[in-house]
């Protein structure tokens, strides 16, 4: 078997909350496959957006490692992790264009060559003609699909989105899903998906990791053998309710707590 | 303003000089204490041809200049270090709040026990004035930098330096400019007041010695002058404002 594109190994992490030391991660371990589409779910304050955050090298954890191709994550690593959040966090006084192209500025690549590729993560994610607008003039889909493109514009090996569409409308949400997934299938990248939702989690990915209540352990971790290219008719499909059924037996559990 | 806005706003202050001046020239107000448009209009340009007055406008003008580009500086960095050490924060922005809510006027005479009736008295003066709104200002400015850009910077690689220059400074930018427009109107304020009371030149000495001698013509020509001045510059930096700050418009 190939080495996992990325890998967290015996992963705890735990927060000092007003002298109070809380576990929000203990003892995770993963192995994610290069072109793997991998959703992340469990009940609220579950640690996901923290399990991200490592993956990230926004913060390190308490014990154990994450690695990236073979390398221990320990900062930011943007030329191969790239990061989508919740709200776009577009500069607003950035135009779309520059904004994709922020990451590039940053790593002092010329003008031409960072607009060049930005516009063209800007028609693969469908705002060609939209290059000079500004955050405050795109609807919340179009500023999403921005901050898509600007994740996409190192050509990183992975994108960690972190409830990237949790703040839009449902038909938005929809939309955006499969325009995710046509993005993913035309890219090969490995997408760790964090959402709440579990229509999305099953409809997108390849596997579903289920965390369980703080501190977050992996309860189950569930193969999704609905077949690609997805369509909304298998939604309602008998394989769909099974896999989302049996995820929906863990988290009610830990809800209900 | 609309086209039409702007007519009906220059007729009615257009209207109300006219009628200012027909009053005057019948007689119906008191001419010495209000001089007709006119007479005013005369007195300014002789005014603008004496060169000692040119010279104690040069005197103004410098002295503000020189306090506005030392509290601005000063003022801001006091901001940011207050807003970016909490701790320090936490003692000393009570302080700054008390002081900025009192009345600056009253420390004047102190200022001139302090440093004498001098050019460096007005600049101390101004300064003094001024400091506090660019302090509340800097510390306003890093707080209106959301946290969420920094982080998004942060995941892209960029280094401190670089989240100051491309997050910092832009996000800033407008409560920046606004803070120094808000600051040049205390500091002239406080420079001119300076001058008024106790000084050798400078426009605000002018005006002292034409109120006191009840001339008249020069003292309103005087007065144009300086609000011409401060509309001017105003104006300017508020140009600079709105549009280093165009992206903060909700559409």
């Amino acid at each position: 078997m190939t080495r996992p594109l990325v890998a967290i190994r015996g992963v705890s992490q735990r927060f000092g909350v007003e002298g109070v030391s809380v576990a929000a991660l203990e003892g995770i371990d993963l192995d994610i496959p290069d072109g793997q589409f991998v959703s992340v779910v469990g009940p609220s304050g579950c640690g996901k957006s923290t399990l991200l955050s490592l993956i990230a090298g926004l913060r390190a954890p308490s014990s154990g490692a994450v690695f990236c191709d073979g390398e221990p994550i320990t900062a930011p690593m943007p030329r191969k992790v790239g990061v989508i959040f919740q709200e776009a966090n577009l500069l607003p006084w950035l135009s779309a264009i520059d904004n994709v192209a922020f990451p590039l500025k940053l790593r002092r690549v010329p003008r031409p060559e960072r607009l060049q590729a930005a516009a063209r993560m800007l028609e693969l994610t469908g705002l060609a003609g939209f290059e000079s607008r500004l955050p405050h003039q795109l609807s919340g889909g179009m500023k999403q699909r921005v901050a898509i493109a600007r994740g996409l514009v190192q050509n990183p090996a992975v994108l960690l989105m972190d409830e990237p569409f949790a703040s839009l409308d449902e038909q938005t949400r929809m939309v955006l899903g499969d325009e995710l997934l046509r993005i993913w299938s035309e890219t090969r990248k490995t997408v760790l998906f964090v959402t709440h939702s579990l229509n999305e989690a099953v409809y997108l990915a390849d596997r579903v990791v289920v965390l369980s209540a703080r501190p977050g352990r992996v309860v189950d971790d569930v193969d999704v053998d609905l077949p690609r290219p997805r369509s909304f008719a298998m939604t309602s499909s008998e394989r769909f309710g099974i896999l989302k059924d049996r995820i929906w037996q863990h988290i009610k559990h830990a809800e209900r707590r | 303003m609309r086209r039409h806005e702007r007519v009906i706003v220059a007729a009615v202050v257009l209207g109300l000089f006219g009628l200012w001046e027909t009053r005057a020239r019948l007689g119906r107000i008191d001419a010495s204490l209000a001089p007709a448009p006119s007479t005013i209009l005369d007195a300014l340009v002789r005014l603008l041809k004496r060169p000692e007055v040119l010279q104690s406008l040069g005197v103004t003008a410098w002295e503000a200049i020189a306090a506005f580009l030392i509290a601005v500086p000063v003022g801001l960095l006091i901001g940011f270090i207050l807003a970016e050490i909490p701790s320090l924060g936490g003692l000393l922005r009570p302080l700054v709040n008390f002081l900025f809510g009192v009345p600056k006027s009253i420390f004047l005479p102190v200022f001139i026990l302090m440093f004498g009736v001098s050019i460096p008295q007005k600049i101390a003066f101004g300064v003094f004035t001024t400091i506090f709104v660019l302090i509340m200002g800097g510390i306003a400015a890093v707080q209106s930098v959301p946290p969420e850009l920094v982080t998004v910077s942060r995941v892209y690689g960029a280094s401190r330096l670089q989240i100051i220059r491309e997050i910092y400074l832009p996000a800033m930018a407008p409560i920046l400019l606004e803070s120094a427009r808000l600051g040049m109107v205390f500091n002239i304020t406080a420079v001119l007041l300076c001058e008024i009371y106790g000084a050798r030149d400078g426009i605000g000495y002018r005006i002292a010695a034409w109120g006191e001698n009840l001339q008249m013509p020069q003292l309103y020509a005087a007065l144009v002058l300086v609000a011409t001045a401060a509309v001017a510059v105003n104006e300017a930096l508020r140009r600079v404002e709105t549009r280093l700050g165009a992206w903060r418009q909700r559409s």
